[in-house]
């Protein structure tokens, strides 16, 4: 029953922002009390399941269940949600001009339907729906990427419709051959669960191509290199608090669709696909790490580290140990809160600064207390610095990559990581430190905006140190949920 | 078997006696569609009559070559019309003298002669015309040889003959789609192979722009007569194959009384004049294309047989 | 029967390679057109030969969604953009471009054979090879058009050709998946037809092809 509320209060709150008021505040208000009430709904849901008990609404478990990792990612989805519309309530108020109200209730109403097409891609259990979700999250947040109008916004918003429409045709190819092998090993219904126990019965031919066809397509849309090149320009073409839910939950959703693949192919031979997980991983971390270093754009900046750290969860994933499991869901976690409280501060940033270039921006924590110290937080949180919880999670990965007798894949993604690091830390710290450029007039940073980095930044600052009882459950489940 | 020889002469009359008459009715036709009267369809057997009591100019620094051409072109098409099925759909005598690929290849020795004849003279437009020529030639090689390799697959040879039974036996081979698109690069080919729209414009006059037209500049009088008449017969020809083979391979004498044969010389007149009225509609529709772009058009022929040829692979491994 | 299912993926593998290939604008949406007329066709034929009354209802979604709903759509939005373009260059010319396309057709055929061996019905046999070429050959179209409405109707494309291999080896998906998958084509055909419009309200063009400006340096 609670599932069927998380998703209608969006869908609710899409249509209230419809009504033509004479201030959005209704809109924008109304988003964030909605999303308020998804987060609290998903995380009753979430912390409250027993292990090994699978959540659903009674009637229709061939259509909506939830187990471990789905439960993660929509606990996920909901808070990265509800900061989000915390944020736009000063950004947007403050980047939109006050005669346009109109458009500022546009920008809610596909703010409400992303979030719910987000919201439904853990829930849906029936594959074919799972695929149909995923590219609703896509065309649902085109007009949100290309929300400004400019040239550039415009060129991302079609770079980014284009490839992941291509990406999500391939992965229809794939769900076909996925059902065929089903069907031709006995049938039944196409849900994740049957799926994993079906699996030893369908000839291997037919899940092979079908995972390749998975890999390539929902890759593209969680940026995997080669099929990247979208993702740079619509991270940061976007409205910041777009920015932290395309890049902290979008991806997510997209890399959780291919690990729901991986209990189905555990039990073969399981050795070429890992390896294939294990390659595109490695490459997608290495090829971003060198392109982090020539960035120009701070919040492309930010879009390349989501690249890397996608990779890093690919090749946590193509361990296919138990551990690896624990790592990859754990950095799942820690990505989604750090990326989002990232682009919370880039946008609180680009508030304060007005421009987008790294070379503008210097002595911020002298402009903005506020904004410079989120900005040292964020940076040296994604970049994987101790105490913080990526610096945690890639750890733990590497520990398991170790174990395995992997080395040459570690020591590889050690070395990438450590280019990643030094990049981002380099250009964080010339806009962070030294002395201001052009002090000039400023307003200071909305209520809002500083009200959403605080509240984002706690769980920032306390996952890498403590990890309470009942997100450590969970984390297990969902690590668990990956294995056989 | 004196029968078969009879037979064989008939067609090779049909054809030489017909040739122009298709012409005839082809400019007739073009020129209704654009609401003028046009010539009478008889025209070219009056201009072919009128040219042979000309005397010939011939220019003092050709060659061998030029004399010999016309009667090159003149015999080419006389030869593959002795190996097609033109009136009858059993083999006649000299039916296996060669395949399809081979009466390819002697239309294509005309057409050699014909470059070689125009470049001989030493008029500019000659050279210019023939090299053109050459290039639709060359780019519709690659075009036959995959039509007569997917015609192969299907029917097991390259004999016209066994070929179109392939597609009459059961009907729903009809249908099949290397029968269709072989169908369709194969009439893209024969846009090509006599220089209509949108490759060539029969009917302009500006020598700048002539492609096949320009083979017959230089010569006058006998050989004039004899290239014209040379490239109405092959034109025919290629009809001929077309129809018989692929398109309408029914309304041929089955049997060998010489009635049934002679009932076969209007069926088959019958069936190129519903396929004139189609190319007239074609050539009137359309624009006649830059030169660059019939690389492109004969790169879609090409795709077009290359899509027929792996269906058929698809349906030969079922 | 067989043999008019193996014309229609005939004529839908060459309605693919016009969308790769063809110069006017206008002329490839036409040819889009025919496609899901052709795809309509083989689910009619496939419907009527394992009488399923599912693949009848299937046929017909396509034909309205795809045949008729989606080109008036972006005839619609895009008349004003439409009416004055022909595609003068691509990335390649066309016609290595069209010798690329039947080189990626050949390997499409490859890359199913494996799973051909496995299948004794002699639709799946024509249908899968043929809506895998319908894929990569859409792909291909999006990688080498420049102007937008060719763009999508390369991606349009892609789905043509995995519909066209689901009806023949995934013909009993639930009647509402299919609905909710073609619904989602008339979304992807409406949202990225606005999308050109405000390209072409804002930048002047439709020539997404070369719009660069997002680079490093």
């Amino acid at each position: 029953m609670a599932l069927f509320v998380i998703l209608l209060i969006p869908l609710l709150v899409a249509g209230l922002s419809m009504i033509p008021t004479k201030n959005a505040k209704v809109s924008a208000r109304a988003t964030i009390l909605g999303a308020a009430t998804v987060f609290v709904l998903s995380l009753f849901l979430a912390l409250g399941t027993a292990p090994g008990k699978q959540v659903g609404v009674p009637a229709f478990t061939s259509w909506f269940s939830t187990d471990g990792l789905s439960l993660l990612v929509l606990l996920l989805v909901s808070f990265v949600g509800f900061t989000a519309s915390l944020f736009s309530l000063g950004y947007v108020g403050r980047t939109v001009p006050e005669n346009h109200q109109d458009r500022i209730r546009r920008y809610y109403r596909r703010f409400n339907l992303f979030l719910l097409s987000m919201l439904a891609v853990p829930l849906l259990s029936q594959i074919a729906m799972v695929w149909i979700a995923v590219e609703l999250t896509t065309l649902l947040s085109v007009f949100l990427v290309g929300f400004e109008n400019t040239p550039e916004s415009l060129e991302a918003a079609w770079k980014y419709v284009v490839l992941t429409c291509m990406g999500a045709a391939l992965a229809l190819m794939g769900v076909l051959i996925l059902y065929w092998g089903l069907f031709i090993s006995g049938g039944g219904e196409f849900t994740w669960s049957l799926l994993k126990t079906a699996s030893p019965k369908i000839p291997p031919v037919f899940l092979t191509t079908a995972f390749i066809l998975f890999l390539v397509g929902f890759g593209t849309k969680a940026g995997l290199v080669p099929l990247h090149t979208w993702l740079p320009d619509a991270h940061s073409q976007a409205p910041s608090p777009i920015c932290a839910l395309l890049s902290g939950v979008e991806t997510t959703t997209a890399l959780y669709v291919i690990l729901r693949f991986l209990p189905m192919v555990s039990g073969s031979p399981e050795s070429a696909l890992s390896t294939w997980l294990l390659v595109f991983g490695l490459i997608s971390v290495g090829v971003s790490a060198f392109l982090l270093i020539q960035v120009k754009d701070y919040k492309r900046l930010f879009a390349y580290s989501t690249i890397e750290h996608m990779g890093i969860i690919l090749v946590a994933a193509g361990l296919s140990s138990g551990t690896g499991y624990a790592g990859a869901v754990y950095l799942i976690l820690a990505h989604a809160l750090t990326k989002s409280f990232c682009f919370f501060s880039a946008g609180a940033t680009l508030l304060v600064t007005k421009t987008r270039e790294i070379s503008s921006v210097r002595g911020l924590i002298r402009l903005s207390p506020v904004t410079g110290s989120s900005l040292m937080i964020g940076g040296l949180a994604i970049a994987g610095a101790p105490p913080f919880a990526v610096f945690l999670g890639e750890f733990s990965i590497i520990r398991a990559g170790l174990a395995q007798g992997q080395y040459g894949v570690i020591g590889a993604l050690a070395f990438f990581i450590g280019i990643a690091f030094c990049g981002i830390m380099y250009q964080v710290n010339r806009m962070v430190f030294g002395k201001v450029s052009n002090p000039g007039e400023q307003l200071p940073l909305p209520m809002s905006c500083a009200a959403t980095l605080i509240v984002a930044a706690v769980p920032v600052l306390l996952l890498g140190l403590f990890v309470p009882d009942s997100l450590y459950d969970l984390l297990r489940l969902a690590a668990l949920s990956l294995g056989r | 078997m004196g029968e078969k020889i009879f037979f064989n002469l008939i067609q090779l009359l049909v054809v030489m006696v017909f040739s122009p008459l298709i012409k005839g009715i082809i400019d007739r036709l073009k020129e209704m569609v654009q609401s003028k009267r046009g010539p009478s369809i008889l025209q070219p057997y009056r201009d072919i009559w009128k040219l042979f009591h000309k005397d010939e100019v011939v220019s003092e620094q050709s060659s061998w070559i030029f004399r010999f051409t016309p009667y090159v072109c003149f015999t080419a098409p006389m030869f593959v019309s002795l190996l097609i099925p033109v009136l009858t759909d059993y083999p006649l005598f000299f039916a296996f003298m060669a395949d399809m690929l081979g009466g390819g290849f002697v239309l294509a020795l005309a057409g050699f002669f014909a470059t070689l004849a125009a470049v001989d003279t030493g008029n500019p437009y000659g050279p210019m015309g023939a090299s053109r020529t050459r290039m639709v030639g060359f780019l519709a090689e690659p075009v036959f040889m995959i039509v007569f390799f997917t015609v192969s697959f299907v029917a097991g040879s390259t004999i016209p003959y066994i070929v179109q039974k392939v597609w009459i036996t059961p009907l729903a081979n009809f249908f099949e789609p290397s029968h269709v698109l072989v169908m369709l690069a194969f009439l893209m080919l024969i846009l090509a192979e006599n220089g209509r729209i949108p490759v060539d414009n029969p009917s302009g006059h500006f020598e700048l722009a002539m492609i096949d037209e320009s083979k017959g500049l230089e010569c006058s009088g006998r050989a004039a007569a004899l290239m014209k008449w040379g490239g109405c017969m092959k034109f025919f020809v290629l009809l001929c194959i077309f129809l018989n083979v692929l398109v309408t391979p029914w309304g041929l004498a089955s049997s060998g009384s010489v009635w049934e044969v002679l009932l076969a010389v209007p069926l088959i007149l019958f069936k190129m004049i519903l396929f004139i009225v189609v190319l007239v509609m074609i050539e009137s529709s359309l624009a006649k294309l830059r030169l660059y772009r019939i690389t492109e058009f004969m790169g879609a022929a090409f795709i077009t047989c290359v899509a027929a040829l792996l269906l058929q692979l698809l349906e030969i491994q079922g | 029967m067989t043999q008019f299912n193996a014309l229609m993926g005939g004529l839908f593998i060459l309605t693919a390679f016009g969308i790769v290939g063809l110069r006017q604008i206008l002329g490839s949406l036409r040819l889009f057109v025919a496609q899901s007329l052709l795809l309509a066709a083989s689910a009619f034929i496939l419907g009527a030969t394992h009488a399923s009354v599912h693949l009848f209802v299937v046929a017909g979604i396509v034909l309205v969604v795809k045949a008729f709903f989606i080109p008036w759509l972006l005839y619609r939005v895009l008349s004003h953009e439409l009416h004055a373009k022909r595609e003068i260059e691509q990335a390649l010319d066309v016609t290595t471009s069209l010798l690329l396309a039947a080189g990626l057709t050949v390997i499409a055929y490859f890359l199913v054979n494996p799973l051909l061996i496995a299948a004794s019905d002699p639709f799946i046999r024509i249908n899968l090879p043929v809506g895998m070429a319908g894929v990569l050959l859409g792909a291909y179209a999006v990688a080498v058009r420049r102007e937008a409405l060719p763009q999508l109707l390369g991606i349009l494309t892609m789905e043509n050709g995995a519909f066209f291999a689901g009806i023949s080896i995934a013909s009993d998906l639930p009647l509402l998946t299919e609905l909710a998958a073609a619904f989602d084509v008339l979304i992807i055909a409406v949202v990225v037809g606005l999308l050109t419009r405000r390209i072409h309200k804002q930048v002047g063009t439709t020539l997404v092809g070369v719009m660069a400006r997002l680079k490093e340096e």
